[in-house]
């Protein structure tokens, strides 16, 4: 069951000509995710620095 | 007394205080399987007969699709809940929910097209589940323009809890497409009533996929309502003692 399912790294990169799919999907997601946290980190900082300055 | 209960344990006061607690669990358990699971579905799993290894595109695309659907419901649900009983959390949640779900099914769109190239020849089909699957995502653009186009957030509330029950008619027929009409998009390999379709291998890292995915993606509406809950009760005198 944990067997490694290539022979090399570029093997493993290369996924018999599928690599250029599964890793732009595997960007994507990656990309989306990381950005949706940082954006939203960054908006409640925005606002708790808001909410604390003083009036 | 259910409307009792559910507005003791429902306010944003309380919810704000429970997510800074348990979020960081959420998120280091999801983040964790989701690696492990992706790793283990990219190099550990052998070649698909037919498909080869784009196959493995699966571990990324059916948690996001999973995921759309899923919160589209989350979204229907908050919506009655709000209608109902008038929940404020409920109201926030409707509208935090909306751009992670626009997300998830941007993530299912794209990554579907990707894996039609190999495997369909074909990009894009108007079949019946991918159509379904736009039309979904153009439901969460249009909540999102919808909702930040009123300056009346009680008002853009109520119309929005409308229109997202309204909408929820597209969640079976995106569901029930692959059964209802002849698609390109196979069956769905896991059901709740059939034995998986799928070999065992495969499952397992599909699973972990899934779980992992999900609780990111909580994580997301954790921090999404966190926000809509400061920015919409900034003027409560309990918001400044959080902050």
């Amino acid at each position: 069951m944990f067997n490694f399912a290539f022979n090399s790294f570029y093997e493993a990169l290369y996924m018999n000509g599928h690599g250029l799919y599964v890793w732009s999907v595997v960007i994507l997601v990656f990309i989306s995710l990381l950005g949706f946290f940082i954006g939203y980190t960054v908006k409640i900082k925005k606002i708790k620095d808001k909410l604390n300055e003083p009036n | 007394m259910i409307k009792k209960f559910i507005h003791q344990f429902a306010s944003p006061k309380t919810y704000l205080y429970q997510v800074s607690r348990f979020y960081k669990y959420i998120f280091y358990f999801s983040l964790i399987i989701y690696i492990i699971s992706i790793i283990w579905g990219l190099f550990f799993t052998p070649e698909d007969f037919v498909q080869g290894n784009s196959y493995r595109i699966i571990y990324l695309h059916v948690p996001a699709s999973f995921l759309s659907q899923t919160l589209y419901l989350a979204m229907a649900i908050s919506s009655i809940t709000y209608l109902i009983w008038r929940v404020k959390l409920a109201a926030y949640l409707i509208i935090a929910i909306a751009p992670i779900g626009a997300m998830t099914t941007f993530i299912a769109l794209i990554s579907g097209s990707i894996w039609g190239i190999p495997t369909w020849g074909t990009w894009w089909q108007w079949d019946a589940r991918i159509t379904s699957t736009l039309i979904l995502f153009i439901m969460y653009l249009g909540l999102i323009s919808l909702h930040n186009s009123f300056s009346n957030h009680e008002k853009a509330d109520k119309l929005l809890s409308w229109l997202v029950i309204v909408g929820a008619v597209n969640i079976p027929i995106i569901k029930k497409s692959v059964d209802w009409w002849s698609t390109l998009h196979q069956s769905a390999s896991i059901t709740l009533t059939d034995k998986p379709s799928i070999d065992p291998v495969m499952l397992y890292p599909l699973i972990g996929s899934i779980v992992g995915f999900f609780g990111l993606v909580i994580c997301l509406v954790l921090l999404s309502s966190k926000y809509q809950i400061l920015h919409r009760e900034k003027n409560k005198s309990w918001v400044k003692d959080y902050v």
